[in-house]
This record gives C-alpha cells, sequence and structure tokens, in this order.
C-alpha cells in the first residue's frame, strides 16, 4: 500500500534546481534508502515532504491525500515524521521531556499520558535514566532520543537523514537493529538517507538514487551499485 | 522535603504580602507597591521570553492598558472596578490583532517593532486631544477606586501580582512550558513535533498582554491620573527586563527575587543619593549581566547542581 508519492517533485533556489521532477513511492513496511552524492538534493528532498520547505512544482500524496502546500505541523499529525541530520536537541527539557513532546503535539495527549508513552518509547528504545540532561548525553543516546521524539508522533512515514553519522561500527550496527525492530513492528514506510552504502545494504529493501536534484535510478542495492549511471555519479564522468 | 521547604516559604511570604498593610505605614505600603507592579510586569516579559521573543513593548501595552481603563471610565462611564478587565480585554485584543502581523518576526526584529509599538499607543494617545486630554493627560476626578484607601490599593496591587504569578505558574506547567521551550530551542524540529508556533506565540503574546494592560488599569486607579509621559515611561520596559535579568530568566522565581532586590535597592538609592541613583542602578546591571548572565537563580542553581553531583 503506498503510503507517501511525488509527482514531478521539484524546488528552486534562485537558479540551482535543487529537486528536479523527482517522482516515486514509498509504501507500507519498506525501508526506502535514498542515496546520491553530496549536494544531490537528498535533504531538500526530504524537506520537501516533511513540509519544512514549500515546492516550487510538483505535487506530495500522502494516503492519497494532496499535502503538497500543508504546513510540516500538520503533516507531523498526519502521520510523517522525521530526525535531522544535524542533531536537534530541545537542550532546555530533558531527556524524556524532548521525547514525550511528539505526543503532546501531535497525537494530543495529556502531560501524564506523553510521559507514560515517552517511557514506553525510550525503553524500547534503550534508553535509560530519562531525567537527565540532553548536554549529558552520548551521540548514540541522542540519535536514539531523536528516533523516540520521532516516533512519539505515531507516524505512518518516517525519515531518517543520516542518523548512523558519527557512530562508530558497533554502535551502527546496535542502531540499524533498532531500526529495524521499529519499523517492523509499527509496519512503518521509512526513508533513510545515509552515506555509509554498508549501511544501505543492511537496512534497505529499495533504494533511489538523486544526482543533482534528479532521480537516475531505482531498484535493490545490488542492482543500483552495479549501475553505471550510479557508479559514474559517485566517482565522476573520467570513468 | 526541597519541594515542601519551597512551599513553605511561598506560603510564608504571601500571608506576610497579604498582612502587610496591618502593621505597615504609607510610605512602606507605596514602596512595596511599586515593587510589587514592577514584579508582575518582570514575570509577564519572562513569560513570552520562554518563547524565545525578546518583547520591548512592555510600557506600550501598559500604557494602553491604562488609558483604556480611565478613559473607559471617563468617558464611557464604566464603574472603576470595571475599568480594570477591561483594560486587560483592549490590551488583549489589541496584542491579539497586532499578533498576526508581527509575531513572523523574530529576534531584533520583533523586538524593534515591539518597541516602536508603544510609540505608536503613546503618540496616538497624545495627539488625540479631545478624547484623551492630551499631552497633559487625563484626571479621574470622582469615583476613584476604594476611595483612594492606601491599604486596599496595595492589595489590588497585590491582586494584580498574583495575575501574574498564576499565569506563569500556568505557563511553566502546562503544554505550553513544552511548546514554548520547543520554540525557543529551535522552531525547525517544534515543526515535526507537531507545533503550531504561530498559534502558541499568539497565546503568549495575548496572555502576557492582558496582564501588562491589566497592570495598567490597577495603576490608573491607584494614581487616579494618566499622561503620556508617565504610563508609556520607558521605566516601564526596561526596569522589569532588569528586575528580570538580575533574577534569572525563564522561570516564576527569577522575576520574584530580581524585583526585591532590585526595587529595594532602587528606592534606597534614591534616598541616598537623589540625583545619581540612575547611574549606580546602571551599574548594578552592568555588573550583573557580565558576571552572572544566568542571574541569581541560575547562580544558585550552579552552585546546588555541583552539590547534588557530588553526592550522587
Amino acid at each position: 500500500m503506498t503510503k507517501l508519492e511525488t509527482a514531478n517533485l521539484t524546488r528552486r533556489f534562485m537558479g540551482l534546481v535543487a529537486v528536479n521532477n523527482v517522482s516515486f513511492k514509498l509504501e507500507q513496511g519498506e525501508i526506502l534508502g535514498i542515496i546520491g552524492p553530496n549536494g544531490a538534493g537528498k535533504t531538500t528532498f526530504i524537506n520537501l515532504v516533511s513540509g519544512i520547505i514549500m515546492p516550487s512544482e510538483g505535487t506530495i500524496t500522502f494516503n492519497g491525500r494532496d499535502i503538497t502546500y500543508m504546513p510540516a505541523h500538520e503533516r507531523a499529525r498526519l502521520g510523517i515524521a522525521r530526525t535531522y541530520q544535524l542533531i536537534h536537541p530541545l537542550e532546555n527539557l530533558n531527556l524524556i521531556e524532548n521525547v514525550m513532546i511528539g505526543s503532546i503535539f501531535a497525537k494530543g495527549s495529556s502531560l501524564k499520558e506523553a510521559r507514560r508513552k515517552a517511557e514506553r518509547l525510550c525503553e524500547e528504545m534503550g534508553l535509560t535514566n530519562l531525567e537527565r540532561d540532553t548536554a549529558k548525553l552520548t551521540i548514540l543516546e541522542i540519535k536514539k532520543m531523536e528516533i523516540a521524539r520521532a516516533l512519539a508522533n505515531e507516524p505512518e512515514v518516517l525519515f531518517l537523514d543520516e542518523v548512523m553519522a558519527g557512530l562508530n561500527s558497533d554502535e551502527t550496527k546496535d542502531l540499524i537493529a533498532t531500526v529495524k525492530k521499529i519499523a517492523a513492528e509499527r509496519k512503518l514506510a521509512v526513508g533513510v538517507v545515509e552515506h555509509v552504502m554498508g549501511v544501505i545494504r543492511e537496512l534497505t529493501n529499495r533504494v533511489i538514487v538523486l544526482e543533482s536534484g534528479e532521480l537516475i535510478a531505482e531498484g535493490p542495492y545490488e542492482e543500483v551499485s552495479k549501475n553505471p549511471r550510479v557508479i559514474e555519479a559517485y566517482l565522476g564522468g573520467a570513468a | 522535603m526541597n519541594r515542601n521547604l519551597s512551599r513553605i516559604i511561598a506560603l510564608s511570604a504571601g500571608a506576610i504580602a497579604i498582612a502587610l498593610p496591618l502593621f505597615a505605614g504609607d510610605y512602606p505600603l507605596q514602596v512595596a507597591r511599586n515593587v510589587m507592579m514592577y514584579m508582575a510586569l518582570a514575570i509577564t516579559w519572562d513569560m513570552l521570553l520562554r518563547s524565545g521573543q525578546i518583547s520591548f513593548g512592555i510600557a506600550g501595552l501598559f500604557g494602553l492598558g491604562a488609558y483604556a481603563g480611565i478613559l473607559g471610565m471617563i468617558r464611557g462611564g464604566m464603574p472603576a472596578w470595571l475599568s480594570i478587565p477591561f483594560a486587560a480585554f483592549v490590551a488583549g485584543f489589541a496584542a491579539f490583532l497586532i499578533g498576526f502581523m508581527i509575531l513572523r518576526l523574530r529576534a531584533m526584529y520583533f523586538s524593534i517593532v515591539t518597541l516602536a509599538l508603544g510609540e505608536i499607543f503613546r503618540i496616538i494617545i497624545h495627539n488625540l486631544h479631545d478624547f484623551t486630554g492630551g499631552p497633559e493627560g487625563i484626571v479621574i476626578q470622582q469615583g476613584v477606586i476604594f476611595g483612594g484607601s492606601s491599604s486596599k490599593l496595595y492589595w489590588l496591587t497585590l491582586g494584580g501580582l498574583a495575575v501574574a504569578i498564576a499565569a506563569s505558574y500556568w505557563f511553566e506547567h502546562s503544554k505550553i512550558h513544552f511548546a514554548l521551550t520547543a520554540i525557543r530551542n529551535n522552531e525547525t524540529s517544534a515543526k515535526s513535533s507537531g507545533i503550531d508556533i504561530f498559534k502558541w506565540l499568539l497565546v503568549a503574546f495575548v496572555v502576557t498582554s492582558a496582564i501588562q494592560g491589566l497592570l495598567g488599569g490597577i495603576f490608573v486607579q491607584s494614581y487616579g491620573f494618566a499622561t503620556p509621559e508617565t504610563v508609556f515611561s520607558a521605566d516601564f520596559t526596561l526596569l522589569p527586563l532588569a528586575m528580570a535579568l538580575l533574577g534569572g530568566v525563564y522561570s516564576t522565581v527569577g522575576p520574584i527575587f530580581g524585583a526585591i532586590l532590585l526595587g529595594l535597592v532602587a528606592e534606597w538609592l534614591k534616598l541616598k543619593i537623589p540625583y545619581g541613583h540612575l547611574v549606580v542602578y546602571g551599574i548594578i546591571i552592568i555588573l550583573v549581566i557580565l558576571f552572572m548572565p544566568n542571574g541569581l537563580l541560575g547562580r544558585i542553581r550552579q552552585t546546588t547542581g555541583k552539590r547534588a553531583g557530588r553526592t550522587a
């Protein structure tokens, strides 16, 4: 079942076309990798579908409903959640309060209910000692907290923008397993931006490749990674 | 234990504040009224600051409330008691309308516009001579509340302060606390968690403005007159701001501490150095900002926090 779909999605910044005519579908239960060289438009693409910026052209539909120009906070309530490439802890709230935010505003839970839900989510993510300041958390804990905060929205679609960046190999393995588990249990549609190809191979069912804002390839990782156009995009024209 | 202790302190402070007119003379009551007025304004300024928005418009909304109250009485024939909630309503409603225009602005742009807002209100009132009395101001000839009894006026001001404290407590212990803190920390992140930023800023701006207007309404009842120069005085913006900064921002307790300290110091300085007290006052503010950027409360929390860390 298609959860999220874009048609001819385009975003221009002045003369630069950051996302150019991208049409894609994200299905329930799949983990989709969004890859491409630096500056390919991956984060801009996520910003468009999550409503942080608005498209210049094209449409976005969620569960068949047109959400092209819907504000970000309404999309969050509707069921689209995301994390950010640069970590965004809310530093004046502690660990559990950070996670509560999603339940309070996206789901309209009372503070008490939000705390209970946040406790469960933190436990599921393997977070302990929940009254800690965010300044005292490790990178892995912050990444898990941000995923928990996104899950508190009770989303159907989840975008993870480079959540593995900055983690060592053990931590990466830990987080891959966690993401797989939460996605499977909730039957989420997940979009993952990642630079480490090992992570993409482990985690995703399917990938799309962006280059200079355009979608140049699509398919299972093993297949796409042999695609000459993708290799050229990564290694440059000389090859 | 700690919570019980602060509850006992708060209750005793409240009891003393209520009972003060029973044993204090007119002069101390007058000083206390002043301090409470500034304290309440400091609390409301801090309430909006919790969303990251620095307002320089306190005097503007305070003055607007003051004039709404006095004109409601003199031109509208309202009884004195009604003019006070009316002042709150006018300031709150004005903030609601203005909020649609200015709450998309951030940082210094927001601050500058709020500063200009006060000036605009002042100039309009200054020039509507026939209706407002113009630069000479307007005086309540008869029917001033409580017949001007100083202890009853004290209680009235205390009531205004209680409204500010109650609202601030509500801001600290409800959803709005999470909304404003998230907006202050990171707006993009806040949006992604379903927070309607504009809506919450509007709530905070309208509530704090209405209380500032309410205090303006109480102020004119206390003094029986309003002129543009007195009720739009920059003191009503700068002193509350300094008090909140001294005490410690993002809380109810900080501005309360700051107002008591600065309010009393200011009064004492006024007696000691009648013509130079503002200079000393300014130096205190500079020292605080340089050496205690988190205010007294921040300094206390830092010290006790370290202690807690050691025992843990």
